[in-house]
């Protein structure tokens, strides 16, 4: 594609609106439904009794007081499901439905009960006896490694489970060779979803003895899957239903233990169950992104090129595997795409601890890794004396380039980004020493992310199907996952936009497993791209076939049929013919139907597999920079962040209000992991349980904050479109970082920075002096 | 123990035979059947639950529904008059203020009673007005914009 | 939640019997208390942390929901005045805007819709936010058993966390604050308004300063969020008194003020950096009194 971004934006009419999302009406009128709004006849009330111990054996449990209970109809135990282990990799398969012999964190389900409501569940619950042994536990990366730890799983040799090596070039001699070397370590900690619906299911068998759940989960077939493994029952058995959904950030990719939990008590009742966490249940075991502990070193020469990085990282996965070992591979593929840096070492590693395990969570590993590299640039720059703009002007990754580790890059606006940001905070202005205001600061920091989600789990296609009906509405089924990021208006928008039909005459239909085509799900911003593209196809299928019956009818040639808002003319005249009039004929007249079907299929390059493809596993890279700045009050240890300048690239811009409010929020929820959330641990018990004392940012906490997508060409989503996800989340902390640096000279290598770590670090700073 | 409540909601009234334990939330939504307002915490701490008590916002989740005995609530579903949008949601579905809409309920209604009272509110008015709306999505800039055309648009309306 | 019993009153008296000990069944043991806003007690009964055997409404029990400016200048706000009215009372506002803005830092508008003033004192946390500022006002607690009256200081009302002066059987009534010398200055200090936090910490200071001067002949800093209940810095207060007050004074009153509270460790926050919010918020509202008292008692 040779088209510029102007000429991009001309050829569209859809593409790139502010355009309200479909939902947008059904939500703000109260209609919608979300599954927790669902309701059945016969439904009972499944609550999960979960261990208070991070770590100890079951001795024996007791539930016949409980099963006397008025109102209860099931309880169960772990002798009551299905022996199998699970993990979203079954090679690492490590938990049991209902723990058996031991409970590794607090929280861990341990039995179960199903009564006609909540109270009778609760009641039940608080009479089921568990004797529990207790046993050590270890919290901290350090103690799970030493050679006497008390081993989480026992069946382990330790507590280190899981690791991954990278080598690229040499950078032994690359550091030894180079002018500038900086070290350091950063800690980043367990921060929580906090989506406003908490998780919920219900599970309900019909007469065929097959298991229907509905679940607000973002990636149902994948989850089908997950529960029919589990259970040990067919696939085919299993049909997972969607909803609107309020949130998932990641949290709701894996299936969550209430899910088969909740199913064995529908088995057994014969009627539909239903679980929801409560808050503070969402909280202490809805999973959390994981902590990493990072050493790294960063070595660049004396005109300001990066030629070696060298990052040791461990992540803390919790009691039991998920999404760890994906994390950590993507936190790699990130890091050695960055900068094209030549000389790289990657180690990561995962360890267990007894405490809520890690799972996905917006970034996918990058946002703690970009935390440590875009400080370290930082220091790196002002070792070397270089302004830290011009130092990552200098590294950006170009279009169309291969980096050195494999990387393909298509489109690539990383410079765009980093001067609009730049600009946009002021950067030369406030750099200039003289014009520095007291405990002000600004901070930039890059990123690179995938647009369009990775080839590394093997299966990576997407299927659309679109028809026509005789009214000339358009009836799209996707199994694009909307959990609220918009991906069914974007679905929309594409089809629209190919088609030539109105937004209005669109309906989208997705949510159920057994309609939709079989789908990985919403994450690694991978909707637009993947799914888009799909819809693409199956649009421009169906556009073929309408091209073709309008041709017929209107007796002109198929390459004279324009079509536009719904309308149909030839070309040169101006007689326009309604969509509905066009398939009515080919209904009626021909008797036959309009549909399309599309599909798109993302490989990995001829001659790679999974393991050895490294970062050509992402089909393609969304870069971005965020500038901050921040005011610190050094009497409360405060830091206000005042504005923050989010440059990034959308390819192409499916729809301007939407993209901008995933950066927005996403830009949000950096706020908050860089200065204020942080899961409280005593004695492997979490304290901050509540919205009360787990603080994620309200109206009030919220800095300026200027979105800017930025274009670029040469990206083969649809349109041009890259995914924008999940990348406004990750600078942020380091442009915070960053900016507090810049206002009061003291860095932060751990996150959250917290009033009372600022104010620590400051009196520090000045007993120093 | 169950006892009689006497509620409005959206301007029916309901006769119920309710166990004291119920808070309005439960009731709006498991007896009542509307399910717009929604539970995010059980604890008054993200404002999911908002609804209007005689036009003002509350926690429907703190609130045991004896206490709304003889009282008029107003719901998400009580907004639109007769199917059309209320200048609030209209606001909030132009500017891209909503995307998982799980705040959404509690966010418009905050919102209508805040401009009810107050017609003209600055934007530290507003931030103070919906503190107690938490949402996670959109990081609250289109809804400020949202409140701010809201506002603006209501005051167009109120001067003709 | 826990069955209780579910009473409602329609006068003060049935009320004031209802608390004394209410029959009936719901839980076995527990306390009878009494309900107004319900902001506190549902999250505790909800948590575990308080199942009552019953539970006295007290939304039927007129004549305690009022905002009242007496002929002396004094406040009266009725117990089951809600937090929302208070922060909006036109007559708070102009006459003891401090006690406006103390009840707007509470939570959000949905909790103040709800919250009452006397809630507030009778649940009577540590952080207890309406506390700092009517201590420093030295406000009166009015408690009634439905017969007759008592008055106690409000700071004499916490008697530690979550105890109140309350005997069986008595309601908190109402609140009066007594009114202040023209030359006084007062407000609310507490930190991170933008969070809906509980409060962290909280400072409540009332400055009065002879006419045309700088020297305080009067000062009360009530501390909020740092010690089992709230409490004066007495020792502070004392050391203003009779002098002028500069930008030296101020730093060591801040000190001192530090120096007189005891809080804990908790979640929110450790108990040096309490300590520390303690002066710095006590500086700020010193400093803020000082300089409203140069500007001839204005701005």
């Amino acid at each position: 594609m040779t088209t510029t971004v102007e000429e991009k934006q001309k050829q569209t009419s859809v593409i790139g609106q502010r355009l309200p999302r479909i939902d947008a009406v059904p939500k703000v009128s109260g209609e919608a439904q979300y599954t927790g709004d669902l309701n059945m006849p016969g439904m009972l009330i499944g609550k999960i009794l979960r261990s208070p111990h991070a770590h100890a054996l079951i001795r024996s449990i007791d539930t016949s007081l409980a099963r006397q209970v008025k109102g209860v109809r099931a309880v169960i135990t772990a002798d009551d499901v299905p022996d199998n282990l699970f993990s979203f990799y079954q090679w690492l398969a490590d938990k049991h439905i209902l723990c058996t012999d031991k409970v590794r964190y607090v929280g861990d389900e341990v039995a179960a009960v199903a009564a006609v409501d909540e109270d009778t569940a609760e009641e039940a619950l608080s009479l089921i006896k568990v004797d529990y042994e207790p046993l050590p536990a270890v919290f901290e990366i350090e103690d799970a490694l030493r050679p006497d730890a008390p081993l989480v799983h026992d069946d382990k040799e330790s507590n280190a489970i899981w690791s991954v090596q990278r080598l690229f070039g040499d950078p032994d001699k690359a550091f030894a060779e180079c002018d500038y070397v900086v070290e350091g370590t950063y800690v980043t900690r367990q921060v929580a979803h906090t989506c406003l619906e908490t998780s919920n299911c219900i599970a309900k068998w019909d007469n065929k003895d097959r298991l229907t759940i509905w679940t607000n989960a973002q990636a149902p077939h994948t989850q089908r899957q997950e529960v029919a493994r589990v259970l040990g029952i067919p696939r085919r058995k299993v049909r997972v239903i969607n909803s609107h959904m309020g949130g998932g950030f990641g949290a709701r990719l894996v299936m969550d233990m209430k899910l088969p939990i909740a199913a064995i008590l529908s088995k057994i009742t014969g009627r539909p169950v239903r679980i929801v966490n409560t808050r503070s249940e969402e909280f202490t075991t809805g999973k959390t992104r994981y902590p990493y502990t990072m050493h790294l070193r960063t070595g660049a020469t004396k005109d300001g090129r990066i030629v070696a990085r060298d990052l040791e990282l461990t992540g803390d996965a919790g009691a039991y595997h998920d999404k760890g070992p994906a994390t950590v591979n993507f936190s790699s593929m990130m890091f050695g795409t960055l900068y094209n840096v030549p000389n790289l070492r990657f180690d990561g590693r995962l360890v267990y601890t007894n405490k809520e395990m890690g799972t996905a969570f917006r970034g996918f590993g990058n946002p703690q890794v970009t935390f440590a590299t875009e400080s370290q640039l930082d220091e790196l720059a002002e070792k070397m004396g270089m302004d830290p703009l011009e130092l990552r002007l200098k590294n950006a990754n170009q279009p169309m380039q291969t980096t050195f580790t494999g990387a393909e890059i298509s489109g690539c606006g990383m410079t765009d980004c980093m001067l609009a940001a730049a600009a946009g905070i002021g950067w030369e202005q406030k750099r200039i020493p003289a014009e520095k205001k007291a405990l002000r600061g600004v901070g930039l920091a890059n990123m690179v992310h995938t647009g369009g989600g990775g080839r590394f789990y093997g299966y990576n296609s997407a299927e659309a199907f679109i028809k026509l009906s005789d009214e000339g509405t358009v009836t799209l089924i996707t199994s694009a996952l909307d959990m609220g990021q918009g991906a069914h208006t974007a679905m929309a928008q594409i089809a629209a936009e190919e088609l030539g039909v109105s937004m209005s005459d669109i309906n989208v239909l997705s949510n159920d497993t057994d309609l939709t085509p079989y789908d990985l799900g919403s994450w690694g911003s991978r909707a637009s791209f993947m799914d888009g593209n799909a819809v693409l196809a199956a649009a421009k299928d169906a556009k073929r076939a309408l091209v073709e019956a309008a041709a017929e009818m209107l007796e002109a040639a198929p390459e004279d049929i324009l079509i536009q808002e719904s309308k149909i003319w030839v070309k040169g005249s101006s007689e326009a013919h309604d969509l509905s009039e066009i398939v009515d004929h080919v209904v009626n007249e021909h008797g036959l139907t309009i549909s399309g079907t599309g599909r798109f299929v993302d490989r990995l390059p001829e001659g790679y597999t999974i393991p050895t493809a490294f970062a050509k596993n992402i089909p393609c890279f969304s870069f971005g920079t965020q500038a901050a700045e921040v005011e610190v009050d050094p009497e409360t240890g405060q830091v206000r962040v005042l504005k923050i300048v989010a440059a990034h690239e959308t390819g192409t811009t499916i729809n301007q209000t939407m993209a901008e409010g995933q950066i927005e929020g996403a830009v949000a929820q950096g706020v908050g992991f860089a200065l204020m959330e942080e899961l409280v641990y005593e004695d492997g018990r979490i304290v901050n349980d509540r919205f009360l004392d787990y603080k994620i940012p309200n109206i009030g906490d919220m800095p300026e904050i200027e979105a800017i997508c930025v274009e670029s060409i040469g990206t083969n989503g649809p349109f041009g479109a890259k995914g924008i996800g999940e990348p406004g989340l990750v600078p942020t902390a380091p442009a915070i970082a960053n900016a507090v640096y810049d206002a009061i000279g003291v860095r932060f290598y751990e996150l959250p920075i917290t009033r009372e770590r600022v104010l620590k670090a400051l009196k520090e700073q000045r007993d120093a002096k | 123990m169950k006892r009689e409540l006497c509620i409005t909601v959206n301007g029916d009234e309901h006769h119920l035979l309710v166990d004291t334990r119920r808070t309005l939330l439960e009731v709006i939504r498991d007896e009542i059947g509307l399910t717009g307002t929604k539970n995010g915490c059980g604890a008054g701490e993200c404002g999911a639950c908002t609804v209007l008590l005689d036009g003002l916002p509350i926690n429907s989740c703190l609130m045991l529904a004896h206490e709304a005995d003889g009282r008029e609530v107003t719901t998400i579903e009580g907004l639109a008059a007769g199917g059309v949008l209320d200048p609030v949601q209209r606001a909030f579905v132009e500017h891209g203020a909503i995307q998982c809409g799980f705040c959404t309920p509690g966010m418009v209604l905050t919102t209508k009673a805040l401009l009810d009272r107050n017609p003209d509110p600055t934007r530290e008015e507003i931030l103070h007005g919906l503190k107690g709306n938490l949402c996670r999505c959109t990081g609250y800039v289109k809804i400020v914009e949202a409140v701010e055309a809201a506002r603006d648009l209501l005051a167009e309306v109120g001067s003709r | 939640m826990k069955g209780f019993e579910y009473v409602r009153p329609s006068s003060l008296e049935e009320a004031c019997a209802a608390l004394a000990g209410a029959d009936g069944s719901g839980v076995a043991d527990g306390p009878v208390k009494a309900l107004a806003g319900g902001t506190d007690l549902l999250v505790q009964m909800r948590l575990g942390s308080l199942q009552p055997r019953a539970l006295v409404s007290l939304k039927d029990v007129p004549g305690l929901t009022y905002v009242l400016l007496e002929e002396d200048g004094a406040l009266a706000i009725g117990a089951t005045t809600p937090l929302g009215v208070v922060e909006t009372s036109p007559a708070v506002r102009r006459s003891f805007p401090a006690i406006a803005e103390a009840a707007a830092c509470i939570g959000s508008v949905q909790v103040r819709g709800r919250a009452t003033v006397g809630g507030n004192l009778c649940n009577a946390a540590p952080s207890a936010d309406m506390a700092p500022i009517l201590l420093a006002f030295e406000a009166e607690a009015i408690i009634t058993d439905g017969r007759a009256e008592r008055s106690v200081r409000v700071e004499d009302f916490f008697v530690g966390p979550g105890q109140t002066a309350l005997r069986p059987g008595e309601l908190l009534k109402a609140i009066r604050v007594p009114p202040l010398p023209a030359e006084s200055y007062a407000a609310y200090y507490k930190t991170f308004r933008s969070a809906m936090d509980c409060c962290t910490v909280g400072v409540g200071i009332v400055a009065v300063f002879e006419p045309a001067a700088t020297i305080l002949s009067d000062l009360r800093l009530a501390l909020g969020a740092v010690a089992p209940t709230p409490v004066r810095a007495r020792q502070a207060e004392k050391m203003a008194l009779d002098q002028p007050l500069d930008e030296g004074l101020i730093e060591r009153l801040s000190a001192k003020a530090a120096a007189e509270c005891w809080p804990i460790s908790d979640v929110r926050a450790s108990a040096e950096y309490r300590t520390t919010l303690v002066e710095v918020l006590a500086r700020r509202g010193l400093t803020d009194a000082l300089s409203w008292a140069r500007k001839g008692g204005r701005g």
